[in-house]
């Protein structure tokens, strides 16, 4: 039996970490895989951290929450304060390092903080919008969750209808997809931080990427 | 109106609200009547978007009364009518179910239950176990499916509208929040193409010929003045219901013999028990699972076997206690422990029921 990759984002409303999430679980269904996606809901129509949870597996998946993530992504300071229960020592835990005011809450106990640049990055190379599409390829980068071709496919699918009107956003998403890929696999570059604990190996083989340099165009599978 | 809805099989990946709605229109339902609650809001709105270019209907009435009601009347005119509802929603339409189970129509309901009492959360739990199975004035003279996947999902709402139509009894598919709001494959089919015969619908009131020679006259009351008739009227209901017990108790197991816990849950909490349980077994420890697919009839004479073969039982729920009643009255003495986790309100992990396994068989981890 193999295990789930689990992987949990929180941010805020309009950050975009539900479609990141669906993407995520989209791409994976369309290779055949496992997946399972469900976003925390509750009765506010407005603000409050936005969670989703999502899992991939070549094996039928357990309950649809768990209590810790392979791969755990804030993107606001109260994303960060909200995680924090659902990181562990095999935990690979990126965060935006642009936030104000979460370094010292950032979870020591996780196995690797891998801090990316995404919102500046976003804003400076690309277009602000695309920061949660960024921060998809920082998760493919860490985990080989999924495919690179997968993650486009599941982005054109569920921006296709814009893409459509206008062409040229298409090659800004998924140049910002690949930047993201490129923002853990190449650090460290000027304003990633990352840091990996002595004592864990990270989870289980499927954050092993991160740390080697290996070019998108090699990315072919991530069924550990 | 035969115009099939699903031409050929094919792989899905949607939210269990989607899921349902899709189900309904394979197994041929033609109108909806629902009051809006989350979670299920999305069963109508995925109904309501499809139902137009397969020419069935919707209702929104005032309130669940009013929607069990009119799904009443629905079947009543020999319409496949169905409602969905969850929470507070679910009390309400405890009385016009009770009704169809007086009056043997054969209602579906779909449930997605949410937090309790009252209004609580609108997230997921598994406290409407007591009330879907027997929540009316009655004996619980129904029918309840609950699901676990999205797959099951699928085939348990076309199920529940041919175990309606068949035994004339009111069916429910007891789902949660998670399983509405959670996206995952399944395979959507049509029903007919895999050999799954759909039960015709048929009015209750308006038949063809006259009553007392053609025919024998249509009278479904609600309403009894002498003791003795109506009870009469029940227990011929209890024995037809009795009857067919063992056509309709269903139920999920593995790994009984030689095991020494037996870990029991239903629907979505049933996956993290067969996670626990596999994981479990790879490291050699003696335990099995059972989860019952009907909660009423509940599968009686396999959990008292299973409570013979084992020396202790672990219920797990989100609810403080909803299943453990139903199981512990039918393994009544039976020697087996029956040891419990119940968290009313939450979701489950496999982590958790490893865990709390480990520690009533004392065997922690190293």
């Amino acid at each position: 039996m193999s295990k789930a990759i689990k992987i949990m984002l929180a941010g805020e409303g309009g950050q975009g970490v539900q479609s990141v999430a669906e993407i995520l679980a989209e791409a994976a269904n369309e290779e055949g895989r496992q997946a399972l996606y469900i976003p925390n809901f509750g009765v506010e129509q407005r603000g409050g951290v936005s969670l989703a949870f999502v899992q991939i597996s070549d094996d039928p998946i357990g309950s649809p929450k768990f209590q810790t993530g392979d791969v755990v992504v804030a993107l606001s300071d109260r994303a960060v304060y909200r995680t924090r229960q659902y990181v562990g020592p095999e935990t690979t835990y990126i965060y935006d390092s642009g936030m104000q005011g979460a370094e010292g809450e950032l979870p020591e106990n996780a196995g690797r903080l891998l801090g990316i640049p995404a919102i500046e990055v976003a804003k400076k190379e690309f277009h602000p919008r695309v920061f949660n599409i960024v921060i998809l390829g920082a998760i493919i980068g860490a985990t080989d969750a999924i495919t690179l071709k997968q993650a486009r496919a599941a982005v054109e699918k569920k921006l296709g209808y814009k893409f459509a009107k206008e062409p040229s956003l298409r090659d800004l998403n998924f140049a910002a997809l690949e930047r993201g890929v490129g923002l853990v696999r190449t650090s460290p570059e000027p304003g990633v931080a990352t840091r990996v604990n002595a004592d864990s190996d990270g989870a289980g083989g499927k954050a092993r990427a991160a740390e080697s340099h290996v070019s998108s165009h090699s990315l072919t599978g991530g069924q550990s | 109106m035969l115009q099939k809805v699903i031409q050929e099989e094919k792989r899905a990946f949607m939210t269990g609200n989607e899921v349902v709605a899709w189900a309904a229109l394979a197994a041929r339902a033609e109108i909806m009547f629902g009051y809006p609650i989350t979670p299920q809001n999305e069963i109508m709105h995925y109904w309501t978007r499809l139902a137009p270019k397969y020419g069935k209907s919707f209702l929104q009435t005032e309130d669940e009364l009013s929607a069990g009601f009119a799904a009443a009347g629905g079947v009543m005119s020999g319409r496949k009518a169905f409602t969905a509802t969850a929470g507070t929603g679910n009390i309400l339409m405890q009385e016009p179910l009770s009704m169809a189970e007086m009056m043997r129509l054969p209602v579906v309901a779909v449930i997605q239950q949410r937090g309790g009492p009252s209004t609580a959360t609108v997230i997921y739990s598994q406290q409407e176990v007591n009330l879907t199975t027997m929540g009316g004035n009655g004996e619980g003279l129904r029918i309840v499916y609950s699901t676990a996947t999205h797959q099951e999902l699928y085939d348990y709402t076309i199920k529940a509208f041919n175990t309606a139509w068949k035994y004339r009894f009111p069916t429910f598919v007891l789902g949660d929040g998670y399983q509405a709001k959670m996206r995952e494959p399944l395979t959507l089919y049509d029903p007919e193409a895999r050999g799954i015969q759909l039960v015709e619908q048929e009015p209750f009131v308006g038949q063809k010929g006259s009553p007392g020679k053609d025919r024998p006259p249509a009278q479904y009351r609600n309403t009894y003045n002498l003791e003795e008739e109506l009870f009469e009227k029940l227990m011929s209901d209890v024995r037809d219901y009795e009857k067919i017990i063992p056509e309709l108790a269903e139920f999920q197991s593995s790994g009984v013999e030689g095991a020494e816990l037996a870990i029991v849950g239903h629907g979505v909490v049933f996956r993290a028990v067969r996670e626990a349980v596999n994981v479990l077994r790879e490291q050699g420890i003696k335990v099995c699972y059972f989860r019952p697919v009907t909660l009423r009839p509940l599968p009686v004479p396999q959990l008292k076997s299973l409570a013979g073969e084992v020396k202790k039982i672990l219920i797990v729920e989100s609810a403080y206690g909803q299943l453990a009643r139903l199981v512990t009255e039918a393994v009544y003495g039976a020697n087996a422990e029956i040891h419990t986790l119940f968290k009313p309100g939450v979701g489950i992990t496999s982590g958790e029921v490893e865990a709390r396994a480990r520690e009533i068989l004392q065997k922690p981890l190293h």
